[in-house]
């Protein structure tokens, strides 16, 4: 536990230390990367030896028996900290080429004292071990990562962004602090057990922390922030949330079903359908996206959808007794959180890259970037193939767990079996959709030629940027390739959950790996064959250059290319009832016509309906009381007093 | 296993005579004589024999889309039964693999479209992008189907062996609808009529074909390959669904399924003939049926297996 402590004690050292050096730019730059980096990798060796060698540890302080601080790390815990400080370790070495304007060298300073605490704080959320913890940790951590969101506060959009993040997350935590108050009244403690409260009450603790925890985690329809702050904040900071800050989301629940053992069909019924919900529309509202960074947000929102399939599956696994689609599930929405964790910080490093050299977020307005930025361009499309969920790469390996586990449902009864074929069939057209989106993205965006001036800027420097890019990539082959050698971490993480393991094998889980790897190497194998005959075939044969074929027409532009908007169009009208287009283009009329231009944009029915529904009443309602607010004291002091003698009565 | 092997490298060679079948039905319906049946191996020698002309505006992702399509398909084939063989490699959730790598190979056909900066290769290609996504949805509810009678997550499970014959005697009718599900699956993962039509001299009306406009002369034919083995690989489902008798002896056996090939083969030309192609928003719809089809067909024979 000492270690871990460490790793918190350099990270938050790591965040002072810029704030004191900030006149000296590249000094303070260095001393924070370094700094975290150092502390990451401390935590990250605690993480590791504790998901190898097993055992938990736990520690707890009291000061003056006011509260008492408690941290407890298990399989669970250490499986989150290994995301966490793998992915805030690379983002710290990324921060170093990233921050690189000398002109807000104090800006710089607190986005690394906030990025500090933001990591450290995420790492004290999964490691807390009771609810006075786990709160103050949460806080930390939201707070954190709101003042890094309005890191560019001058942008008015950025302050809105944030706004809105601010709002959920207190929202969100509001749920989770009523969760918690349920638990507290049943069990009586603030420690994270639920001994002595009955079936009903569980379930309420669930439902209430599910939204809490989903708000966060950006599950729809709580998602509404995701799209608006992740492209507010800069690209390192966007890959640590949408890497691992909502991944706490994820914790949240899970910690919450281990805690509560609430193995019903019901409450797995839930979770599933969430997720089958969040990974259709996140990757429908992605695909419709003309924002490089929005696209990845909500990219963000499907992936999720995602894990809670596979946590959905293992708990109807549990529920059901049906141990192998329990683990399978399980392992396979925790393995999905490592991946996605990496292939999304990969991407968002990568969206970074784009928009430090082009200045431009606009999907339709670049083009042709692999050119010039090859190191980019190659770890980009190896982090699309990943989240499309192709072999192999390491998408794959988690949804072809999550795949078998849904599987083992189907031969089960017909409640079970519908939801399994659900699962099933969501996840198929997900990876279509996903496959269709991250096409578009690297096809628009680094394929094809310059769609404006700003795209022909491009050429990569600062091997700070790239270094993490080609790590993040490297790991995406590796555990797709050889997942053998990595399923041992899930496998705790879902050992800590308290299922029955005993009863559990391991081995049709590690046999899956085994035939994931010799498939890869197959088709590897088939791939070099081609790629030798292919050379073959072109030996000593004349290789001639020209223009695409453009048809018959002679002078092509690059402003004819297909847009990423007209690419999505299509699939986009399939979903019409789900994702309204709005579209903006005056006809063009007339012998003369005038100019005209063409916005189009897909609404998010969430974010349409949340304002209709939620907001506008409560805008409405406040309006009415507003006379409450008149700036009196002595009267608020009455209203206080008058609070808590009504609630007396209630107790 | 050298069986499997013999097998397999019999499914590579025959893949593009196969596919002449296919020239020859729409020869006879339109009263020509038509191509010879080898015309496949001509092209493809032809093809390999030329150079290339390569655009300036690609990367080399244009030069790696054929590659990786031609391997994927390969190596889908040995996870094929052919003949109701057993395949060279069965492993226990393979039908995720290969569909998943199949996959692979869309996404690389789609890039190296992208990579030629042509406007009607973008507009291929976000067809190409869309359609399938509804094709994976059926295929995996045809899955859940056979998962469902067999017990099984392998192509092994339900092509070699006593299958797909034994799921005629539990499930029976309802596989018919399976059939069509797959003959239409197979219509639109392989860029046929009434989906595409690989014969139009249009570009704005392709599919498939508009994709590899800019692909000439080994990279062009490794495509063919590539497209040729995928036929091959979806034609085999449906041959052994429809003819799935044991003969005793694999000679026999293969000589049934080179049988079932050949029908599946004459009927895509029979289809190519008969009917025109749809016009681009009613695809869907098209494709939709065989997911109705398969799902139609599942909750049957879930009544059934009670």
């Amino acid at each position: 536990m000492s270690l871990f402590f460490l790793s918190i004690l350099i990270i938050a050292s790591g965040g002072v230390l810029p704030l004191l050096f900030f006149r000296q730019f590249t000094l303070m730059r260095l001393l924070g990367a370094t700094v975290i980096g150092a502390g990451c990798c401390c935590g990250l060796r605690d993480a590791f030896s504790r998901l190898a060698d097993g055992g938990d540890a736990s520690a707890s302080f009291d000061y003056l028996s006011t509260f008492t601080l408690a941290f407890r790390i298990d399989g669970l815990s250490a499986f989150f900290l290994l995301a966490i400080f793998a992915v805030c370790l690379l983002s710290a070495v990324y921060s170093f080429s990233y921050l690189s304007d000398p002109r807000k060298a104090l800006g710089t300073a607190v986005s690394y004292f906030f990025f500090s605490l933001l990591a450290a704080a995420m790492a004290l959320v999964v490691a807390a071990a009771n609810m006075i913890t786990f709160l103050l940790a949460w806080e930390i951590m939201s707070l954190a990562s709101f003042f890094l969101v309005i890191h560019d506060h001058r942008n008015p959009e950025t302050r809105k962004a944030g706004y809105l993040y601010f709002v959920f997350s207190h929202v969100g935590a509001m749920f989770i602090v009523a969760a918690f108050g349920v638990l507290y009244g049943g069990s009586g403690g603030f420690g994270f057990e639920a001994a002595g409260l009955s079936q009903t009450a569980k379930l309420w603790v669930f439902v209430l922390a599910f939204i809490g925890f989903g708000s966060k985690a950006g599950v729809f329809p709580f998602h509404v922030w995701l799209p608006h702050a992740h492209p507010a904040a800069p690209s390192h900071i966007s890959a640590v949330m949408s890497g691992v800050m909502i991944k706490t989301g994820i914790y949240g629940i899970l910690r919450m079903t281990g805690i509560l053992e609430l193995y019903t069909p019901a409450v797995g019924t839930m979770v599933l359908l969430f997720g089958v919900v969040s990974g259709v529309l996140g990757v429908v509202y992605a695909l419709g996206q003309q924002d490089l960074k929005r696209l990845l947000a909500y990219s963000s929102v499907e992936n999720i959808g995602i894990i809670l399939i596979g946590i959905g599956v293992g708990m109807i696994g549990v529920a059901t007794d049906t141990p192998l689609m329990a683990v399978l599930g399980f392992a396979g929405g925790l393995l999905h959180v490592l991946n996605h964790a990496i292939f999304k910080s990969l991407l968002f490093m990568g969206a970074g890259v784009v928009l430090h050299k082009t200045g431009s977020r606009a999907i339709d307005a670049l083009g042709g970037l692999l050119k010039n930025m090859k190191v980019t361009g190659v770890t980009f499309l190896v982090g699309a193939l990943a989240i499309c969920g192709l072999p192999p790469f390491n998408g794959f390996v988690s949804e072809f767990l999550i795949y078998v586990g849904s599987f083992g449902g189907i031969a089960l009864e017909t409640p079970v079996f519908v939801l399994s074929m659900l699962a099933i069939v969501s996840l198929a057209v997900i990876g279509g959709l996903a496959l269709a989106c991250f096409t578009k993205v690297v096809g628009i965006v680094f394929q094809g030629e310059p769609r404006s001036r700003a795209a022909h800027a491009g050429d990569e420097r600062g091997p700070a940027m790239l270094l993490p890019m080609v790590v993040l990539a490297g790991a995406c082959a590796v555990i797709g390739f050889h997942p053998g050698a990595f399923i041992f971490m899930p496998l705790k993480a879902v050992a800590a959950l308290g299922l029955d393991t005993g009863r559990i094998a391991i081995e049709p889980v590690t046999q899956l790996t085994t035939n994931i790897t010799l498939g890869a190497t197959l088709f590897l194998m088939a791939l070099l064959i081609i790629l030798a005959v292919h050379r073959i075939l072109y030996q000593g044969k004349p290789i001639g250059r020209g223009g695409t074929w453009g048809c018959g027409f002679t002078r092509p532009t690059p402003r004819m290319q297909y847009t990423g908007s007209s690419y999505a169009a299509s699939i986009l009208d399939f979903f019409k009832p789900a994702a309204p287009l709005e579209e903006d283009h005056p006809p063009v009329s007339g012998l003369f016509p005038g100019a005209t231009h063409y916005h189009s944009r897909v609404h998010d029915i969430a974010e349409l309906h949340l304002n209709h529904m939620v907001v506008d009443p409560v805008l409405w309602l406040f309006d009415k009381l507003r006379w409450i607010q008149h700036g009196d004291i002595h009267l608020y002091i009455g209203y206080i007093l008058l609070a808590i003698v009504v609630l007396l009565f209630f107790v | 296993m050298i069986e499997s092997v013999l097998l397999w490298t019999f499914a590579l060679l025959t893949a593009p005579l196969f596919a002449g079948v296919i020239f020859k039905v729409k020869a006879f319906f339109g009263g020509r004589r038509g191509s010879p049946l080898l015309i496949n191996y001509f092209t493809l020698i032809k093809l390999f024999k030329k150079g290339s002309v390569i655009s300036t505006s690609t990367t080399f992702i244009f030069r790696l889309g054929p590659i990786v399509s031609l391997a994927a398909a390969a190596t889908v084939l040995l996870f094929m039964p052919i003949g109701g063989h057993a395949p060279v490699i069965s492993f226990d959730g393979d039908v995720v693999f290969v569909l998943y790598l199949l996959g692979l190979a869309r996404f690389f056909t789609i890039a190296a479209a992208m990579d030629t900066a042509s406007p009607f290769e973008g507009m291929g290609a976000a067809r190409e992008a869309y359609f399938p996504i509804i094709c994976e949805a059926s295929m995996f509810m045809i899955l859940i189907l056979f998962y469902r009678l067999s017990g099984g997550l392998t192509l092994a499970a339900y092509f070699s062996g006593g299958q797909p014959s034994g799921f005629w005697q539990t499930a029976g009718s309802p596989l018919l609808f399976v059939v069509i599900a797959f003959f239409i699956i197979l219509l639109t993962e392989n860029a046929r009529v009434p989906v595409d039509d690989p014969a139009t001299h249009l570009e704005l009306t392709m599919i498939h074909e508009v994709m590899v406009l800019d692909h000439s002369g080994p990279d062009f034919g490794l495509i063919e390959m590539g497209a040729f083995f995928k036929l091959f690989f979806y034609a085999s489902m449906v041959a052994r669904l429809i003819l799935p008798f044991e003969l005793g002896h694999p000679a026999l056996n293969l000589g049934v399924f080179s049988l079932g090939l050949l029908l599946v083969y004459v009927a895509i030309g029979v289809t190519e003939s008969i009917m025109a192609r749809f016009r681009m928003d009613r695809v869907p719809k098209f494709v939709l049926t065989s997911f109705a089809l398969a799902f139609f067909a599942t909750v049957i024979t879930l009544e059934f297996l009670k």
